[in-house]
């Protein structure tokens, strides 16, 4: 599914944020990124998504090499790809009902299919009671909560959290992490960036562990 | 996903709603800096249409003139009417001329006293001191010279009186309103560049306002044309409505100046219908409008849009 293939991603100034990095995520798989801040975790995220192109070697995605995808492309890449933050990035200005639809919107869903999906996202966070609520309003878990439903409610094929429980206390950073189970088991390929190891090891899922930009 | 056409069409129609909801909602909550803008657009826009307005009223005043030059021939006072009838026949014949009408002296009393308010005194007249009068009209593409030449010939005829033909006036009118109109099409060109500038600085501040909600648009995989939309939909509004308030301005000058206008035009035999001339306004300021509002938010659009990417 996600193939890395000697994939470095070299800054203007010669900084590194990955470096010559190859590995393969399966199809459905779900793995953790650890190493610590500036290791590289964000980096290799942002490069899946194609926030940042790689400088060097392939990276492909269902087979096709996105180092290379025009730029007219990167929109409709996005679309297969569920986006969580560390800070959510949420609208404060719009409902979370609007924040939550905004991948259907820009894909052009039909209003009655958006109420839906919509409605069913935000239930399985648990958050359906607050759709017409501002995110501001909120607890810290509860719109990280808000995030993942956004990044989820089109049904893409992969979930990228980069340090999604990082301002959460241990018993919500375990509820959010029950979540992403959740969704792996019905198929969505999920990498998550964390340096909550404690966490991770109870989990006992793959562990990509990144130093300075390499695998180590 | 497949879906069904109309469904699709109506996504589309919603996506399009939505941002023009969204773009008119995002004005609404800065009404005074909103209609703040709008005032500068409109008066911008008020200036050259205004002056449009009011040449196409002159236009309209002396145009009546330009398309049937003519020539009035003082017949001399022996002359009756069968006589007269007979010398317009044979008038008509000549190549620059359209028809003769002829205007009896006794036409003309009836009609100068109407006009002057001197109905009493001619009353005391024992006789019509007026002459009967040809008035030869042209056939509209007759050169000056031609009239010209034509004139000198009526003179010589036997049965002429005296000869009135004043056209140069009205070519030099007309001359300058050409100058004048050519002046207003380019200041008007000017403006509407400063309408297009003034909205698209006003889009540019929007898009910088707007910068996050750009960013995580562009996160969620929305196309160019998704996050542009709503920014042209706000050019559009600011032209819109730009060109209403400016329609509303020309309308209040046209009533202004309607009266001392009314006057004017009873001089030249005409009458002007200023809603006539208020609704041609309206109708040349609101696609102008429209369309300097979206070239100015297409403008800031393609400059600012693209420096913005999720970090």
């Amino acid at each position: 599914m996600i193939h890395f293939e000697n994939v470095s991603k070299r800054f203007p100034g010669g900084h590194y944020g990955v470096s010559d990095i190859s590995l393969n995520i399966e199809n459905g798989a779900l793995a953790f990124i650890t190493g610590h801040s500036g290791a590289g975790k964000s980096t290799l995220l942002r490069l899946i998504a194609l926030l940042e192109r790689p400088t060097r070697g392939q990276l492909l995605i269902d087979g096709r090499n996105i180092g290379r995808l025009p730029e007219k492309e990167i929109p409709a890449h996005r679309r297969n790809i569920g986006l969580i933050f560390q800070d959510h990035r949420l609208l404060n200005d719009r409902s979370v009902f609007d924040n939550v639809a905004l991948p259907l919107h820009v894909q052009g869903f039909p209003v009655r299919e958006v109420g839906k999906r919509v409605r069913a996202s935000l239930d399985k966070v648990g958050l359906l009671k607050k759709e017409k609520v501002l995110p501001i309003t909120l607890s810290g878990g509860e719109q990280q909560r808000v995030g993942i439903a956004r990044a989820i409610v089109s049904r893409p094929p992969i979930l990228l959290a980069d340090e999604p429980t990082g301002n959460l206390d241990p018993e919500l950073s375990r509820e959010i992490m029950e979540l992403f189970l959740a969704f792996n088991q019905i198929g969505i390929t999920t990498l998550i960036a964390s340096h909550d190891l404690d966490l991770i090891n109870k989990l006992g899922r793959p562990v990509i562990n990144l130093h300075r930009g390499e695998l180590t | 996903m497949r879906v069904a056409l109309s469904a699709r069409l109506s996504a589309w129609f919603d996506q399009h709603r939505r941002s023009a909801c969204r773009s008119y909602m995002e004005m609404r909550r800065r009404p005074l800096a909103t209609l703040m803008t709008l005032l500068v657009i409109g008066i911008t826009l008020a200036l050259p249409a205004s002056l449009l307005s009011l040449l196409k009223i002159s236009q309209t005043m002396t145009g009546g003139h330009q398309q049937t030059a003519s020539i009035s021939l003082f017949l001399k006072s022996g002359i009756v009417n069968e006589k007269a009838l007979r010398v317009a026949t044979d008038l008509e014949q000549r190549p620059q001329v359209d028809h003769v009408e002829l205007l009896t002296s006794a036409d003309a009393m009836e009609e100068f006293r109407g006009h002057s308010g001197f109905g009493d005194a001619l009353d005391a007249l024992d006789e019509n001191p007026l002459p009967n009068v040809l008035l030869i009209h042209l056939l509209p593409d007759s050169s000056s010279i031609e009239i010209r030449k034509l004139a000198t010939e009526l003179k010589e005829e036997s049965v002429t009186d005296s000869i009135g033909y004043d056209q140069g006036w009205i070519e030099r009118l007309q001359a300058i309103t050409q100058a004048i109109r050519r002046a207003v099409q380019a200041l008007g060109f000017g403006l509407g560049l400063a309408v297009m500038l003034i909205i698209g600085n006003t889009i540019r501040l929007e898009i910088m306002n707007r910068r996050e909600e750009i960013e995580v648009t562009r996160l969620v995989g929305g196309s160019d044309n998704f996050i542009r939309r709503p920014f042209l939909y706000i050019g559009l509004i600011y032209g819109l409505f730009g060109a209403l308030i400016a329609w509303l301005l020309v309308s209040i000058l046209l009533m202004l100046v309607s009266g001392p206008l009314g006057r004017l035009a009873e001089l030249y035999d005409t009458t002007i219908s200023l809603t006539a001339f208020s609704l041609h306004a309206l109708l040349l300021l609101i696609p102008i409008g429209i369309s300097f509002g979206l070239a100015g938010a297409w403008l800031a659009v393609s400059r600012h849009l693209s420096s913005i990417n999720p970090e």
